[in-house]
């Protein structure tokens, strides 16, 4: 038979590979759906500051450039014209002062420098036309912000400023802000983390204490209640689990006193059984007797018949002995007394016992299927007891020769004690009534054997099994504790 | 074409050491001195002629005045020309004497000494005669000019020693009144025209030596605060001269260029904006040798 597969299964198996066995829980999730949220909503708060104050901080560059450039064209204009140098060195030499500047010139129409903070330059030719002015971003690896400014007499041209500005203190102060953004992504997941982990405390503290009560349940205390101390959906949950739990209880308490009725009458009903039976059993050899005795006070009696008449009161009364014997045993049958030992020996024991039975004959051969490890607990007489009615009963179902195999296999920590014959088996429609009180479909017998097994077996804490098919043979088996 | 590799340095200092300066102003100098050798042949490239222009005037208002013309002059000649000045009358005279200029516009007294570094007159400014005049406050205490009745001690602002108009003609004029202003009057250089004629207009002197074109230049409420009190006799006017070493074509287009602005709207505009009356015309070496003597 296949088993069939829910695809939504199949899917929540697939998940759970790849997600850890510790996020499975409701508090791990919640911790981590809560520290997820702040970190993405404080990742996307601060990776708009750090390109906001980006902006501003470049914005501020370009502006303090442009400024610095502004001033440098109208103080050196005069300078520029008359091709004073000290005064535009002058220029140069208080631009260089300023912060971030990393180098200013002053050049003229011709593209000759005429003052520079970097040594070497006056007097080079650089060229008259201004190369671009650079934006942000930088090409990469660029740490300059080139700005190229006219010097202009009205429309016409007479030179140009050229300054670079650095952007180390600029991308420090990135660093420094994108530093403290992620500080604060770190505060945000702890403070995050902490607060989802207090509130599935608050939420998973009722869902524990109802996982608890829902065990003890499981355990069988149908007292057990749970506390509902809040208004929120875990109290509603407690307060239904209270409720089922009550029910539970009443329903078990009827269930009881129901079964307590029906053992009573069951009982009841076994007693009248059991009365039918003995009185069945023992009708008809005492009916036996006192007509046999009858018979002994007719003085006319032969000598023959005498003797076949005290035959019968022998008989019968022998009969009616065992009848009383069988069924003493049945009822008062001993708690057994367990003990460790090798279950073998006891079965070779109750070989040797039936090799004396007058029913054991030559023609039926013993197969022993021993496994080494033997020992458990049972109570030897008892399981004597057993193993004596069930080979005997083995036996007694084959009527030429056969075979009886006897098998002792360990099935982890349970022996499992096997006897198959190739008898005659039990016809399907008594299989279910071999095992109750006075059945027997043999001569002579009490139908009191395979009761007293299953008594003893009950016992030992297991049960008969039985498999049979008429014609060909029959298996019986149970299996005891291992002994540690 | 004359390529600037043909000149020693990039500028000449060599009249520095004359004149009281700044220690740092001759490092730099030296610095530039020596910078501009090793990149000669970058300096060789550049084609721009350089127009020097004499100190007249703050170097912004003179670059005003004169970038229009450089840039029509250019256009004309096909090359770019650089408008520069200096700081004062004998920084200017020191690159003149080391023919770091191409052209140059000066007074006719500086052109007169130029002519031994090999510059020749192209052209001059045209009607307007060349007079210095004497300036004063409307309400200051000079009244007329006479000997007698001028009191000793009185201030006089003169743009520089070697302005010809405003100082050297207006001395000579004085001098011819019986006016001396060495021994009677305070004399006090302000470096340009219009920085003389601000020291008259906020009372620093009593009197101002000057020409007419700083005067008109002037703003309308400066120049009704004062007056003329003496204009001397005429001068040949403010000539403009080339380095001879100059291709004739070009000097020939120049002055053809300088003569013709008036015939165009926008060498009127040019000539408006230099303060002039008619633009330039044709001059000799032969006008000026008087001025020399």
């Amino acid at each position: 038979m296949t088993e069939a597969h829910n695809p939504s299964d199949t899917k929540q198996r697939r998940r759970s590979i790849w997600i850890p066995r510790m996020f499975h829980t409701l508090r791990a999730r919640l911790i981590v759906s809560v520290a997820l949220v702040h970190v993405v909503l404080m990742g996307l708060f601060t990776w708009e500051a750090v390109e906001r104050q980006s902006q501003e901080l470049h914005q501020e560059l370009i502006n303090q450039g442009h400024s610095l450039a502004s001033l440098m064209v109208v103080a050196s204009t005069n300078s520029l014209l008359s091709e004073d140098l000290a005064s535009l060195d002058e220029v140069t030499r208080r631009v260089s002062d300023q912060a971030d500047v990393v180098y200013g010139e002053i050049v003229d129409v011709r593209g000759y420098v005429l003052a520079s903070t970097r040594a070497g330059r006056v007097g080079q030719a650089v060229g008259s036309a201004i190369e671009h002015n650079d934006n942000f971003p930088l090409a990469a690896g660029d740490r300059v912000f080139d700005l190229r400014e006219d010097v202009r007499i009205g429309d016409s041209r007479v030179g140009f400023v050229a300054l670079g500005l650095g952007t180390e203190n600029l991308e420090r102060a990135l660093a420094a802000t994108k530093a403290k953004g992620i500080q604060y992504i770190i505060i945000a997941l702890i403070i995050g983390s902490i607060a989802a982990w207090l509130l599935s405390l608050a939420v998973t503290r009722n869902l524990n204490e109802l996982t608890l009560a829902a065990g003890r349940i499981g355990g069988g205390d149908l007292n057990v209640r749970v506390g509902v101390t809040s208004y929120d959906e875990t109290s509603t949950l407690a307060k239904a689990f209270n409720l089922m739990a009550a029910s539970l209880q009443r329903s078990s308490r009827e269930i009881q006193l129901e079964h307590r009725k029906r053992t009573e009458a069951e009982r009841l009903a076994c007693v009248g059984e059991m009365a039918a039976s003995i009185a069945h059993e023992i009708r008809n050899p005492l009916a036996a007797l006192i007509n046999a005795v009858k018979l002994l006070g007719h003085t006319k009696l032969e000598a023959d018949d005498r003797d076949a008449v005290t035959d019968i009161v022998n008989t019968e009364s022998q009969r009616l002995q065992r009848i009383l014997n069988d069924f003493l045993t049945f009822a008062r049958l001993p708690a057994p007394s367990m003990l460790k030992g090798d279950l073998i020996e006891t079965i070779e024991q109750t070989i040797e016992l039936i090799r004396h039975d007058p029913l054991y004959d030559e023609r039926i051969t013993i197969n022993r299927l021993y496994d080494d490890r033997s020992h458990c607990l049972f109570d030897p007489d008892q399981i004597r007891q057993v193993m004596l009615n069930l080979m005997l009963n083995a036996v007694q179902s084959i009527t030429d020769k056969g075979q009886l195999i006897l098998r002792v296999t360990r099935y982890g920590q349970r022996l499992n004690i096997s006897i198959v014959d190739n008898g005659c088996g039990i016809p399907e429609e008594a299989v279910s009534e071999v095992s109750k009180p006075f059945f027997t479909t043999r001569k002579g017998g009490t139908g009191l054997g395979l009761s007293v097994v299953q008594r003893i077996l009950a016992q030992h804490g297991t049960a008969l099994s039985i498999t049979t098919r008429e014609g060909s043979g029959t298996e019986v088996s149970f299996e005891l504790r291992v002994a540690n | 074409m004359i390529t600037m590799s043909a000149r020693p340095h990039l500028y000449s200092f060599n009249g520095l050491a004359n004149h009281s300066i700044k220690l740092k102003a001759w490092l730099l100098a030296w610095l530039f001195i020596a910078m501009s050798g090793a990149s000669q042949a970058d300096q060789s490239q550049s084609n721009h002629l350089r127009f020097g222009v004499l100190p007249l005037q703050s170097p912004t208002k003179l670059a005003g005045m004169f970038l229009p013309l450089t840039d029509y002059l250019a256009r004309v000649l096909g090359r770019p020309i650089q408008f520069v000045t200096s700081t004062n009358f004998s920084r200017y005279m020191d690159r003149v004497t080391s023919r770091d200029y191409d052209l140059i516009y000066l007074n006719p007294l500086l052109y007169s000494r130029s002519r031994e570094h090999g510059y020749r007159v192209i052209a001059k400014v045209a009607s307007e005669p060349f007079t210095g005049i004497l300036v004063v406050h409307r309400d200051g205490p000079i009244k007329e000019l006479s000997a007698d009745t001028l009191p000793n001690g009185l201030r006089i602002g003169l743009p520089d020693p070697d302005a010809y108009a405003a100082t050297v003609m207006t001395r000579q004029y004085l001098e011819d009144l019986g006016i001396y202003i060495d021994e009677q009057m305070q004399v006090e250089y302000f470096g340009s025209q219009d920085s003389a004629l601000l020291a008259l207009h906020s009372g620093l002197v009593d009197i101002t030596g000057t020409w007419r074109p700083s005067l008109r230049s002037m703003p309308e409420q400066i120049q009704k605060d004062l007056r003329i009190i003496a204009e001397t006799p005429p001068q040949p006017q403010m000539p403009i001269a080339v380095r001879d070493d100059l291709p004739e074509d070009e000097i020939e287009r120049l002055r053809q260029a300088l003569i013709d602005l008036p015939k165009t709207q926008e060498g009127q505009a040019i000539i408006e904006g230099l303060g002039f009356k008619k633009g330039f015309t044709f001059a000799t070496d032969a006008e000026y040798l008087e001025v020399s003597k």
